[in-house]
């Protein structure tokens, strides 16, 4: 598929590309009809939603105030417990530690657990070109690195994928008879990963949560390879930014009710696994060792504005993607971010540098379905609107989306036109006139030729939906008739 | 090991930034500001049974539930979830009250399985410390019990409860947590499952496909 080495660059070639492929459409056609539903559904088994989210994003905000505090306190915790803690302050730095790490072990392959980090520092190509193999075994990315793609969502990675392509890649590619059996694909991953799980001296996890009381972490999921990575192999390395810590063990309730409800819409997901350093007995089951590698790469940065700062409130949960009307009808790799939808037009420019990802803040209506669903009420639309007055601010003419020269002419018309009550209403006269030509049933569809010229942008704006036309009658004139 | 002297660089130049940044921030706020960690209606407190909460939970969450009277019949009930598996299929976790039932049942199994016993095994026991009921939630400590791979790797996990330790919510239960003690907490809900493919829910993809309870009541 072209899409998937995007870049955040070239984002608006990309969603062209992605709007006329219809195997992605087909793919993409279950999110809005499931996930938005079942999440919907199990919210309301939650009692007080907004109560919960208030106290969860009241949790954040405490914690991201004095996050060197709880960092602190979490990591003293962490080591008295037996775990090592490294520091990262950038994916590189990251890369290398996790590469020590494995080399000191002596392993040539390691098991992976989904890790959003992990895809953030790119940690599977540092394996590779150091002759480690890295073995996804979460099923959405296992299916991702059969095909040799990225992930286009932060839950389920391979959601753009239809169940007939990854029926063909398992032929090809593990030589199974082709199915069309969901069943059948996911026992033939079950079958193949069991072999690696076996061998497997290291795992590699993310966390979603670091408790700074305790110096626990907690790592949530659906499919047990996360259990598998964490209890099978002799040495637990788990990638965590510095945003996770949270400061009491008893707020876990809250996120706990929060996260599976919004991401997957369950009230809880299969496993939880929470874990404090290494085993406190030689007989017990679980790794020697356990590596907590702290990951900065840009976040301390947010911390400077209360508006920034909130990005790192997020819980990764996936909802304001599934919500999003520009996430559904495009997916993930269009962002060309390893965080897509909302939240990566939000922390994409942040992360990884505005003149990176110029057109990402402009990738929304600013509809708000986003903010609604957030369940730590992350005000994602402010968030683009600060990211677009900093592009108009900070930066020189060429680093603004490009605007054709025809449309910035109409545009200067436009608001010469309507600005003055008598010429408004000329022109509204007009437009009812000309629109008879080109109405049907009360849309005007797909404009082109001269009429396009003539009217920039009816072209631009017909050319994937109807444009509205204007009503018969205005408001002031029907409200003038009644008065007679 | 690793500290050499750019594990304290980083660590400086991080919490340096940290601080830094926060600095700037406006408007900053010394005091710490209490979270609002306690829910803004006083819980309800609401006469419930636990155990038919746990039971309705399970349920929804496609485990198979069972309560007993007594360890006899949880034995009675075990010998049917077993079959005619022989003892190499069958793995068991260190805890005392699952060994008592397995002898009653007069079933022959493993316990600290080799990881080739554990991965050729067809049926793992053990038991929970506690469970919660509005969830159908088992609880797994680590330093009660070594049931770590014995609940995880076998295609289908039996564990035996008791009434006496449903706990109603997850708060309840977090509370009587103690992390140091158990190095390895694990909440298990349902069957292992995924979505992965289509959104479409396929059971069993890494850890048991099957999850049966065994719930004995206390007297
Ligand atoms: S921004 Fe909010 S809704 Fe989006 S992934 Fe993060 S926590 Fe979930």
């Amino acid at each position: 598929m072209s899409t998937t080495h995007a870049t955040s660059e070239t984002f608006d070639r990309n969603a062209r590309a992605a709007l006329a492929d219809p195997v992605l459409h087909g793919a993409l056609r279950n999110l809005a009809d499931s996930f938005v539903v079942r999440r919907r559904n199990a919210i309301a088994s939650a009692g007080d939603w907004e109560d919960l989210r208030e106290r969860a994003r009241s949790i954040k905000d405490e914690t991201l105030l004095h996050l060197d505090e709880y960092l602190e306190r979490f990591t003293e915790n962490a080591e008295k417990a037996g775990s090592t803690i490294h520091w990262a302050r950038d994916g590189k730095e990251a890369c290398e530690i996790v590469l020590g790490l494995v080399r000191a072990q002596n392993a040539n392959m390691v098991v992976k657990a989904k890790s959003m980090a992990g895809e953030e520092i790119h940690l599977n190509e540092a394996l590779e070109a150091a002759g480690i193999e890295p073995v996804e075994t979460d099923l959405g990315e296992w299916i991702i690195q059969l095909a040799g793609e990225t992930p286009s969502h932060i839950v389920v990675p391979a959601i753009h994928k239809t169940k007939q392509q990854i029926a063909d890649l398992f032929v090809e590619k593990v030589g199974i008879e082709k199915t069309d059996n969901v069943d059948v694909l996911t026992q033939t991953a079950r079958r193949i990963l069991r072999q690696r799980f076996a061998e497997a001296q290291v795992g590699i996890s993310g966390v979603n949560f670091g408790v700074a009381e305790t110096g626990t972490i907690l790592i949530l999921e659906n499919e047990g390879n996360i259990r598998l990575t964490t209890s099978l192999t002799k040495t637990h390395i788990a990638v965590m930014g510095i945003e996770k810590v949270i400061p009491k063990f008893a707020d876990l309730d809250v996120f706990l009710k929060l996260l599976p409800r919004s991401g997957t819409g369950q009230r809880l997901t299969a496993y939880q696994s929470l874990i404090t350093g290494v085993k406190n007995n030689a007989d017990d089951i679980g790794p020697d060792e356990l590596h907590i590698v702290m990951l900065d790469n840009g976040r301390s940065r947010m911390l400077a504005h209360p508006l920034t700062r909130q990005s790192l409130a997020c819980i990764r949960c996936g909802a304001c993607l599934n919500a999003c009307p520009v996430y559904q009808q495009i997916g993930g790799h269009a962002y060309g971010s390893v965080y897509p939808g909302p939240i990566g037009a939000v922390i994409t420019p942040q992360l990884f540098g505005l003149s990176k990802a110029k057109q990402l803040p402009y990738a929304s209506s600013l509809c708000g379905a986003c903010r609604e669903v957030c369940p730590v009420k992350i005000d994602i639309p402010a968030l683009l609107l600060h990211l677009r007055s900093e592009i108009a601010e900070g930066s020189t003419r060429e680093s603004q989306p490009t605007r054709k020269l025809g449309e910035s002419i109409a545009f200067r018309m436009y608001s010469r036109i309507w600005s003055r009550s008598g010429t408004y209403a000329l022109s509204i006269r007009a437009a009812r006139l000309a629109q008879r030509f080109v109405a049907r049933n009360g849309k005007i569809g797909k404009v082109s030729g001269m009429l396009a010229l003539l009217v920039p942008p009816l072209g631009a704006w017909t050319e994937r939906r109807d444009a509205p036309v204007v009503a018969p009658k205005s408001f002031r004139e029907m409200w003038r008739e009644k008065k007679k | 090991m690793m500290h050499s002297s750019s594990h304290s660089n980083a660590r400086s130049s991080i919490f340096a930034s940290i601080r830094e940044n926060l600095a700037k921030s406006e408007p900053f706020n010394e005091e710490h500001q209490e979270a609002k960690s306690e829910p803004r209606t006083g819980v309800l407190f609401v006469e419930t049974n636990t155990s038919e909460v746990f039971r309705e939970s399970l349920e929804m969450v496609g485990a198979k539930c069972t309560f007993v009277e007594n360890e006899i019949e949880a034995a009675d009930r075990l010998r049917s979830i077993v079959g005619d598996r022989s003892a190499t299929e069958i793995i068991v976790s260190d805890s005392e009250l699952v060994h008592r039932i397995v002898n009653a049942a007069g079933i022959n199994a493993i316990q600290d399985a080799s990881r080739d016993e554990l991965f050729s095994s067809a049926i793992g026991i053990t038991s929970a410390q506690w469970a919660i009921a509005e969830t159908g939630t088992l609880v797994l400590e680590s330093g009660a019990e070594r049931h770590r791979l014995a609940s995880l790797v076998p295609p289908v996990h039996v564990c035996i409860v008791t009434t006496s330790s449903i706990r109603q919510s997850m708060a309840e239960i977090l509370k009587l947590m103690d992390p140091d003690a158990n190095r390895a907490i694990t909440f298990v809900t349902g069957a292992s499952r995924t979505s992965d493919i289509e959104l479409t829910l396929a059971i069993g993809v890494h850890g048991p496909g099957e999850l049966y309870v065994v719930v004995i009541k206390d007297q």
